[in-house]
């Protein structure tokens, strides 16, 4: 592929986070990081509270990148099946089957959200992340393929109340877990309550230009991507001493205040996440209009896509965030590259 | 009355008179017959104890002595001093006895050497340290031509020593003691000498270790800091790719150590957050890391620096250091203004 043709995607993906950032105001970070996301063909963990815009923010990006939107909630009753199809009695008084959520947009599914997925049980989790990593699904005696779609789940926190912690292995399959928070700035905060266009989401939606890119588009070119951004051979050491650095961060000195760090990790960052971690960092340089990958791309997206996979001691897992946060930002300080 | 002090006059004269007479025969034994040997006779030489003081009761001392004898004078052995004789001085005997005596000759054309060995014993002692001799000895030669008629003596001269009681009583007041054999006091420096002789161990050894010091470490405050260590083996380096790739690690080494933490091209700003002092370098870090961009990480980037980059990184290290110490950098070079 051309240095043109890169160029155009690149002005495109510009012109999509523009897009967005119409309609969500103060999100600057999440919609780029969406964005490389999008690019890097991997699927996203959105944590956030209740209302701070992440249903609008996804239907804002599958607007802009066009294709199939289905939407689900996961509810403790929920079962996998209820993702494939649905029943009911039609007006003829005989039982009837449509298609569940994860059919109904066919091959252009673009954007699958999976709301609260930690509602949902074990099971479905199960079902999902099948989806997740073949992108197929066998039902009705036929192979449904997803070539184009993405996962976007959001789970809260905070709330733990019949909840379903999601495993490390399934927290693995996602290429990144992006946090969603409201924006600490007056204006933006005075905006979104008293600008009625913030009122109405449909309407909201609607500003965005349609099919800003081409969905079914979107894989072969990510590939060209990951091609064309090199990463030489000074950053692929950088990379490998942070992913050690994960695994035994004591190693390089790296502390987290009223934490033992030797019982701290269980497990550092997996091959999958530092290769997710790489392809977002190649789109991330790309983005920036760079051949190859710095350290400054890895940093923009190392949080995002480290944090969820490490496994900790149970003692620490309810300050998860916050010491995934301090360990990561400790080894990027403690790492030196070159 | 006149006549009684007449008779008692007399009496006396004639008393002195006789004590006169018969002292007579002592003072012609005392008074030598022989004339002294003429110069050049005898040539002597003496090999003497190898102190003067610190004897005391029963100690030896032995003299060697030689004698050159130019003939036809040869040496009477007969006059040599006998073994057990007692000396005396002024009547008393000095307490200082001849213990034995050993003579060898070596005749040679014209003249004969004696080499005479005598030990005195000493048999004499005080409460006080008190001077003694060992006494001159008087030896007679003969002139063999002359038929016996010419026989002169040639006196040994003595040797003074000082003997010292077996023990002291009472307190000594050495400085009273201005004995000639003493010679000047001296204070006692050994003491002293061992201290200056440490302490000059001491100050080489520091002399080494700060020589050391100086070529490898900071011996003065905000010497030796990163960006000083970098500057100095930047200097070493070769102007190749290779070493530009060192110069450009040591610099971020130096930036590095300095920050406490990894620094890069997205984190300048909480770097100069951290040490203000190098504010006055923004430009030229974000230049280095645009350097270490192309270096490193992507070959084709482009980076501002203009000339030889290694120049510019020795440059660069040198204003730096200066910052580290606390100084105004110099001046910005042209790089600056292009960049």
């Amino acid at each position: 592929m051309s240095d043109r043709q890169l160029a155009d995607w690149r002005n495109h993906a510009l012109a999509l986070e523009t897009e967005v950032n119409k309609v969500v105001v103060g999100q600057q970070k999440p919609i780029r990081l969406i964005t490389t996301a999008i690019f890097a063909r991997g699927h996203v963990l959105l944590e956030g509270d209740v209302g701070v815009g992440k249903t609008t923010l996804l239907r804002a990006f599958t607007r802009g990148i066009g294709g199939g939107y289905q939407r689900i909630e996961g509810t403790i009753d929920l079962m996998p099946n209820d993702l494939v199809y649905h029943t009911y009695l039609g007006e003829d008084g005989k039982p009837h089957v449509s298609a569940g959520p994860l059919l109904m947009s066919g091959e252009n599914l673009s954007v699958f959200f999976f709301n609260e997925i930690n509602r949902a049980r074990p099971q479905v989790h199960s079902l999902l992340l099948r989806v997740m990593a073949e992108r197929t699904l066998t039902a009705f005696n036929k192979e449904h393929y997803f070539p184009h779609m993405i996962v976007f789940a959001d789970r809260n926190q905070v709330e733990k109340e019949e909840t379903f912690e999601i495993p490390s292995a399934a927290r693995d399959r996602f290429m990144m877990e992006i946090p969603i928070v409201v924006p600490n700035d007056d204006a933006i905060m005075q905006s979104l309550v008293f600008d009625t266009k913030f009122h109405n989401v449909d309407a909201l939606v609607d500003m965005v230009n349609k099919d800003v890119l081409e969905f079914n588009q979107l894989n072969e070119f990510s590939s060209e991507v990951q091609q064309s951004v090199t990463a030489s051979e000074t950053l692929q050491k950088y990379a490998l001493n942070l992913w050690k650095a994960t695994k035994v961060p004591t190693d390089y000195g790296v502390k987290v205040s009223g934490v033992d760090m030797n019982r701290l990790v269980l497990a550092g960052a997996s091959p999958r996440g530092m290769s997710m971690m790489l392809r977002a960092a190649r789109v991330n340089a790309w983005l920036n209009e760079r051949t190859a990958v710095l350290p400054d791309d890895i940093h923009a997206v190392l949080h995002e896509t480290l944090a969820h996979r490490l496994v900790f001691s149970p003692v620490y897992e309810m300050r998860r965030t916050e010491i995934a946060r301090e360990m990561l930002a400790g080894i990027v300080n403690a790492v030196a590259a070159p | 009355m006149k006549l009684n002090f007449i008779k008692k006059l007399i009496a006396m004269l004639t008393l002195m008179l006789a004590t006169l007479v018969l002292t007579l025969p002592a003072i012609a034994l005392e008074i030598p017959d022989i004339p002294d040997a003429k110069d050049g006779v005898v040539t002597f030489k003496s090999i003497e104890p190898d102190h003067r003081v610190g004897y005391t009761v029963g100690d030896i001392l032995t003299r060697t002595l030689f004698l050159e004898v130019k003939k036809p004078f040869i040496l009477i052995e007969e006059s040599l001093p006998i073994v057990g004789y007692e000396k005396r001085y002024k009547g008393q005997i000095t307490g200082i006895e001849l213990r034995s005596i050993t003579h060898e000759k070596d005749e040679h054309s014209a003249f004969v050497i004696h080499k005479i060995k005598v030990s005195y014993q000493i048999f004499t002692n005080s409460v006080v340290a008190k001077p003694a001799i060992l006494p001159a000895e008087f030896l007679r030669l003969i002139n063999v031509n002359s038929h016996g008629k010419d026989v002169v003596r040639y006196r040994i001269p003595s040797y003074e020593i000082a003997i010292s009681p077996l023990s002291i009583f009472g307190a000594v007041k050495i400085e009273a003691d201005m004995s000639d054999f003493r010679g000047p006091l001296l204070l006692n420096a050994h003491d002293e000498t061992q201290q200056l002789k440490v302490a000059l161990v001491i100050l080489g050894l520091s002399l080494l270790g700060l020589l050391y010091i100086v070529g490898t470490h900071a011996w003065l405050p905000r010497m030796g800091g990163p960006f000083a260590r970098a500057f100095k083996s930047l200097r070493k380096l070769p102007s190749t790719q290779q070493g530009l790739q060192l110069a450009v690690s040591q610099v971020h080494k130096a930036i590095n150590t300095t920050s406490g933490q990894s620094v890069f091209g997205d984190t300048i700003d909480l770097f100069l957050a951290k040490k203000p002092s190098f504010s006055g370098l923004k430009i030229e870090l974000e230049q280095f890391f645009g350097l270490s961009r192309q270096v490193f990480f992507e070959s084709s980037a482009a980076h501002s620096i203009q000339g030889d980059p290694l120049k510019w990184l020795q440059s660069f290290a040198k204003r730096c250091r200066d910052c580290e110490r606390g100084l105004t950098p110099e001046a910005l070079n042209t790089n600056k203004a292009k960049a």
